[in-house]
């Protein structure tokens, strides 16, 4: 069996479309395109289980098609169920994971802050501090000049997702 | 940030004289070497694979070998499979270099390869130039843009490497391509509406033929047809829009394609 009988490819398109409603209020619509590379088949969407729904499709009929012929039924089922049960899991977190990213541009700063947060306190427990014992005043002269020089990168990451936050505060 | 000029666009457009090496990917693939047209069966598919491969990955940092075979054969694929290929490809562009050394076009690091674009012109690339300098020159130096997405839209002969589309590994340049052509389709229509309503029509159909869901061209289309003189054409491409909409995504045309389609309807 090839490796293209074995694979499925998905090509997903979102097209923004910001636009004023009948009020004169600003409105944001999505519209999206999923391709099935290998079949070359192409669904257009408007919502996401549409694409969830069209991969799933594409799945099904590739684990059947990689089923093969000698095995006993029960054996089939048991695959074919396997496959699902593995599809079904990744298409419960990952349209939620898209949607977020499409919809809330907030949530992604403070996961953002987040890291950042987590990355300062991984950079301290990775120097520990407490148990360096320099040799010498210039090594303490470096020391203190690598952390001030991570501090300020830290400071400066911070003030950006502030930056950011605020912008899409006001949106 | 480059400040683009018409020397920039006259140096496009004068780079494939220069060039020895010319690779077509939109369309079709193919080589013309020195002026002369390689044939269509220049090689095996594995060679042809790798050549295009090279081609896509141009802008990135050479590439080791091995994941150049993961990338296109996975199992299928072995050093001797690559060698061969890569003996093909020299064959036929570089026919004089000897086997062993570093080629004109085709980059040696170690065990990483890469195309070295500095002889070569290669269709994409400029069509990608010459939509960029459009975009960056649109608002400010109009004469100029239209000469730019016209110069794209002449290279432009279809979709990216069409021997290729069910190979994933393609996917992605064919995609922005095809986006880069929307874009310039319905851009060079924008700009041409007022002194060419027949041409905005055109280059719509074209920007339709890539994405008939694209609302923004059915409403210059609209307008073109108007400036036509021809309403009932006007109105009819509005339905065609919002069934499409309806069928496709199973929305409604925006407000601002209604109230255009409200203006026309009431003139």
């Amino acid at each position: 069996m090839s490796k293209n009988d074995q694979t499925a490819s998905f090509l997903l398109r979102f097209t923004q479309v910001i636009f004023k409603d009948k009020t004169g209020k600003a409105d944001v619509q999505w519209r999206g395109k999923i391709t099935h590379v290998q079949g070359n088949d192409q669904k257009n969407f408007s919502e996401l289980k549409d694409a969830i729904g069209f991969i799933q499709n594409k799945l099904s009929d590739l684990t059947i098609s990689s089923i093969k012929e000698d095995l006993s039924p029960k054996e089939k089922e048991g695959i074919l169920n396997k496959s699902m049960d593995i599809w079904k899991k990744l298409a419960k977190s990952y349209p939620k994971m898209v949607a977020e990213a499409i919809k809330d541009p907030k949530a992604q700063v403070i996961q953002i802050q987040e890291q950042i947060s987590s990355k300062a306190e991984d950079l301290s427990n990775l120097l520990h501090l407490e148990s360096y014992k320099p040799t010498s005043k210039s090594d303490i002269q470096e020391l203190s000049h690598q952390i001030s020089q991570l501090t300020d990168l830290v400071a400066k990451l911070q003030k950006k997702v502030d930056n950011i936050d605020r912008k899409i505060s006001k949106s | 940030m480059i400040k683009f000029d018409d020397t920039h666009i006259e140096n496009l457009l004068e780079a494939r004289q220069k060039a020895d090496l010319e690779i077509i990917t939109l369309g079709s693939f193919t080589l013309i070497l020195n002026g002369e047209e390689i044939s269509d069966n220049w090689g095996r598919d594995k060679a042809i694979q790798l050549f295009q491969f090279l081609i896509i990955s141009r802008n990135r940092m050479a590439l080791h070998k091995e994941m150049i075979i993961d990338r296109l054969w996975e199992e299928a694929g072995s050093d001797q499979t690559f060698k061969v290929a890569l003996h093909e490809i020299k064959k036929v562009i570089e026919p004089k270099t000897n086997k062993r050394g570093n080629t004109k076009y085709i980059q040696r690091q170690g065990s990483s390869y890469k195309l070295n674009m500095e002889n070569i012109w290669l269709d994409s690339q400029v069509f990608k130039s010459f939509i960029e300098i459009g975009n960056k020159l649109y608002s400010e130096q109009k004469e100029l843009a239209i000469l730019s997405f016209q110069s794209a839209i002449n290279i432009y002969k279809g979709v990216f490497l069409p021997n290729r589309i069910y190979e994933d590994w393609t996917s992605s340049e064919r995609e922005n391509l095809q986006m880069l052509a929307l874009n310039a389709f319905v851009s060079l229509s924008e700009l041409l509406l007022n002194e060419q309503p027949k041409e905005t029509i055109r280059l719509t159909e074209e920007a339709l033929n890539i994405d008939q869901t694209w609302e923004e061209a059915y409403r210059i289309q609209m307008m073109a047809h108007m400036l036509n003189g021809n309403r009932p054409q006007a109105l009819k491409c509005f339905e065609k829009c919002k069934n499409i909409l309806n069928k496709e995504f199973g929305i409604d045309p925006l407000p601002v394609t209604i109230d255009l389609f409200n203006n026309i309807k009431t003139k």
